[in-house]
């Protein structure tokens, strides 16, 4: 249209659409479908899967109405007030209510490594070997004065590796062992408590407010243990529930509390709002007659084993494996991840024959992340099954050939945390005169960790969802009972959820699959939120 | 290079004047004094090199240095950019090792011994020759931790508190900071940050200490507090000072080094001199402004 014969004395300003804008605008549009679309298809899967699992329609409707009456609408209008607001009540009401979700999800997975996995005594040996191996340390440290770090660390490793097993035969010896409450309450509860009452009274300044938080902490977690067992609520479910949920809880109300000074944090009291609504609600909904939904995803899916037949099948033995696997995974991939990443960021030479080497390793590293799972599987199978002569499908060799598999994804990222820390600190860190090491240790890591951390899990997040590795060095299809070490056969949830698919009955292929790919979804989720609350909390100012 | 235009406007007798009104009432008149007292001109030498050759890579950056340094005085490199003052400053505690490309020929001596020698550590030695750099950069650590960093690293972990307060003082920040010591070095103004990262440099009481354009990313306000306290610092320690800025070169320095394109040394001598009757007529050139 801009013939341009007017010449220059034409419009400057250039609204007769001389400047064209139609390419950007075209690309964006189009990105933003695309990602619009992924994510619509992806939650419209999750929305469908969910909706089997749980079955909503066959729940009487008086059932939804009396939950949203008593549950829906007084936390949605309290969240909306407090939304008005905009003094960040809100992010505090739904902060208190989530804390406490989430350390009622992390006390349960603690909880049943103590019931399937982990004996009591043992445990009380382990605490018992690490005090020890802690006052070696200090008292070390005491004797010898300014120790280096490796030799701390050296010390450290020989007391706990060789205490461990002397205490462990020491205590078995003892004529009367501790009730197991008893152990307990004084290793969850007393060291939940000595946290939390040090955080106080550094965050106060005020080692008396500490020492009050300590006592009222360990005053209630003591007194909960002498509730009536055939509640359910046993010492261990208590302590251990108390310790992972209520503590933290309660610190995030002090802080919250501290910080107000003076004016009511009513924000805090959403939590109270929310699960009173529940209980009102059952209560309603049991007077009243009032069938919920014939879920597939209900406790007795979560705590019963798998079974012939869909109503009694469950997924307690596979979300156990997932979660022993998964610390196999952590301990397998994440120190080497993080090692290798910092030999190729801070160590390896940038010139020189060596540099060649590196370069190549670093090249193969971003290969080996986009190799398939399932030639890990393989590479998993022969080296640890045959060569290594590990049994198949035991927690230690899923967990090891899945660690294998997010090792190079963990490299990637962690490198990628450690270049992003500023050269100029580390210059600093040499022109005081600091080694490599003590630049490492003391200025790139503690800065580098929180991406590090974020990184890794969402590594680990999608380490619980593979699927392939476990079918080739023979994760079993389905087992009936939890694995009761590291070196037990398993199941792992993406493999019990394969196994359901292929069930022939459609209860199998919809429901109790629905079910156990929601269990699934739930973990990852749960794992992915804890890797942006950590990248949150330490991202800092530039 | 356009920088020195900018600060000395072509005048020439106007920024010459300015130079010698800089230099004689104030510091001036307080390196007369101190020549003839505390410090005389025939004060021994702590860092000196030898035909200097530094490469980097294919590049020649500073060709065939001699230059004296003298104890406990301020010396100033100025210079246009990339004439190699900073490369020198990093040879003297051996920061170009960093860089895998540079190559160093020649001699390089701190207190009679080459530092280039194969059995000298890089480590021992910058433990003896700290440094500030151009921006500031405080560890993302508390203030306190910022200071206490050379002697946790050192292992001079006895008397702590009192050596942090020491050189919080020394570097003239302990009033500002002295409440707020366990609050971040990052939430600091850059003037602070920069005298936090001097005193980070005394704390571990060094012998010299060397400036990579200590106030170039400091308002006036802030580099004329930086600049005070270099002048302080020169009573205990050798300075050695890369700078942009000739009126703070003149103004704070007992002797001056002109570096030119090319990476040569072309004139060392007492600031007075260089500023007032350089021997080189390119120097004179550059100190007027003709030149960039």
């Amino acid at each position: 249209m801009a013939t341009g014969h007017d010449g220059p004395t034409g419009d400057w300003f250039g609204n007769s659409e001389q400047i064209s804008r139609l390419p950007g605008k075209v690309f964006a549009a189009t990105c933003l479908a695309a990602t619009l679309f992924g994510i619509v298809m992806v939650a419209g899967l999750l929305v469908y899967v969910t909706k089997d699992a749980i079955r909503p329609l066959t729940a009487n409707p008086g059932w939804f109405l009396v939950f949203f009456l008593t549950l829906v609408v007084p936390s949605t209008a309290l969240l909306a007030y407090f939304g008005r607001r905009r003094d960040g009540e809100a992010t505090v009401a739904l902060t208190a209510l989530g804390i406490p979700f989430f350390g009622l999800l992390l006390g349960s997975g603690v909880l049943m490594l103590f019931i399937d996995v982990i004996g009591i005594f043992e445990w009380l040996a382990f605490v018992a070997a690490t005090i020890v191996a802690v006052g070696v340390i200090l008292g070390h440290r005491r004797v010898r004065g300014r120790t280096s770090f490796l030799e701390e660390l050296l010390v450290g490793v020989v007391a706990l590796v060789g205490l461990g097993p002397v205490t462990y035969q020491f205590i078995s010896t003892f004529p009367t062992l501790p009730q197991a409450w008893l152990i307990y309450l004084f290793t969850f509860g007393l060291g939940g408590a000595a946290i939390a009452g040090l955080l106080v009274a550094r965050r106060r300044n005020d080692r008396r407010a500490g020492l009050t938080a300590f006592t009222a902490l360990f005053v209630t977690v003591t007194a909960g243990v002498f509730i009536d067992p055939s509640t359910g609520i046993t010492p261990p479910v208590w302590v251990i529930l108390f310790t992972f949920a209520a503590i933290p809880t309660a610190l995030y109300a002090e802080g919250v509390v501290r910080r107000r000074q003076g004016s009511l944090p009513v924000g805090l009291f959403f939590p109270f709002v929310v699960v009173a609504g529940m209980l009102v609600g059952a209560v309603l909904v049991d007077l009243l007659g009032f069938a919920g939904p014939q879920a597939w995803l209900d406790i007795q899916f979560l705590t019963s084993a798998n079974s012939r037949f869909p109503e009694e099948a469950g997924i307690y033995p596979a979300l156990i494996g997932s979660i022993l696997m998964m610390v196999v995974v952590a301990i397998s991939s994440f120190p080497i991840g993080v090692g290798a990443a910092l030999y190729l960021e801070e160590y390896a030479p940038s010139s020189g024959p060596l540099s060649v080497v590196v370069k190549f390793i670093e090249i193969n590293i971003a290969n080996l992340a986009g190799v398939p799972s399932v030639v890990y599987g393989l590479l998993g199978l022969a080296l640890f099954v045959n060569w290594l002569d590990f049994a198949s499908g035991i927690v230690v060799v899923g967990g090891m050939t899945v660690g294998l598999l997010i090792l190079p994804i963990i490299i990637i990222s962690a490198q990628e945390a450690i270049r992003a820390v500023p050269g100029s600190l580390r210059q600093a860190s040499y022109g005081m005169g600091a080694t490599r090491w003590q630049t490492i240790r003391r200025v790139v890591l503690p800065e580098a960790l929180p991406g590090i951390l974020t990184g890794s899990i969402l590594a680990f997040g999608r380490a619980i969802g593979e699927t392939a590795p476990l079918l080739m060095i023979g994760a079993a299809a389905s087992v009936f009972r939890a694995p009761n070490g590291f070196f037990d056969i398993f199941s792992a949830m993406p493999r019990q959820i394969y196994t359901w698919v292929g069930q022939p009955s459609q209860e199998f292929q919809y429901g109790v699959m629905a079910a156990g790919v929601v269990t699934l979804v739930t973990v990852m989720i749960s794992m992915n939120a804890a890797a942006i609350l950590i990248r949150n909390k330490y991202e800092r100012r530039s | 290079m356009s920088n020195e235009n900018m600060t000395t406007p072509d005048p020439n007798t106007e920024s010459g004047s300015r130079v010698e009104s800089q230099t004689s009432p104030r510091p001036g008149s307080e390196v007369v004094d101190s020549d003839e007292l505390n410090r005389p001109k025939t004060s021994e030498t702590v860092v000196s090199s030898r035909d200097l050759d530094v490469f980097y890579g294919d590049t020649q950056a500073l060709q065939g240095i001699d230059i004296e340094i003298p104890k406990k005085q301020v010396t100033a490199m100025i210079g246009p950019s990339g004439c190699g003052k900073s490369t020198f400053l990093r040879c003297i505690n051996r920061m170009n090792d960093l860089i895998d490309s540079c190559r160093i020929e020649g001699e390089l001596k701190f207190e009679a011994k080459n530092v280039y020698d194969s059995d000298v550590d890089p480590v021992a030695l910058r433990r003896r020759i700290g440094m500030v750099f151009q921006s500031p950069n405080p560890f993302p650590k508390t203030i306190y931790e910022n200071v206490a960093y050379g002697l946790k690293i050192q292992g001079k972990t006895e008397n702590m508190d009192q050596k942090v307060e020491d050189a919080l003082k020394s570097a003239a920040l302990w009033d500002e900071v002295k409440d707020r010591l366990d609050e971040s070095g990052l939430d600091l103004s850059g003037g602070q940050q920069q005298r936090l990262c001097i005193a980070r440099a005394i704390a571990v009481d060094p012998e010299v200490i060397l400036m990579d354009e200590p106030a170039s990313a400091l308002d006036p306000v802030a580099t004329s507090q930086v600049e005070d306290l270099i002048s302080d610092l020169a009573e205990e320690y050798t300075v050695v000072i890369v700078t942009h800025n000739m009126q703070q070169a003149a103004r704070i320095s007992d002797k001056t080094a002109v570096f030119l394109t090319g990476g040569e040394l072309v004139e060392f001598d007492d600031t007075q001199k260089v500023f007032e009757n350089p021997e080189s007529q390119r120097v004179e050139d550059y100190i007027t402004g003709k030149f960039g």
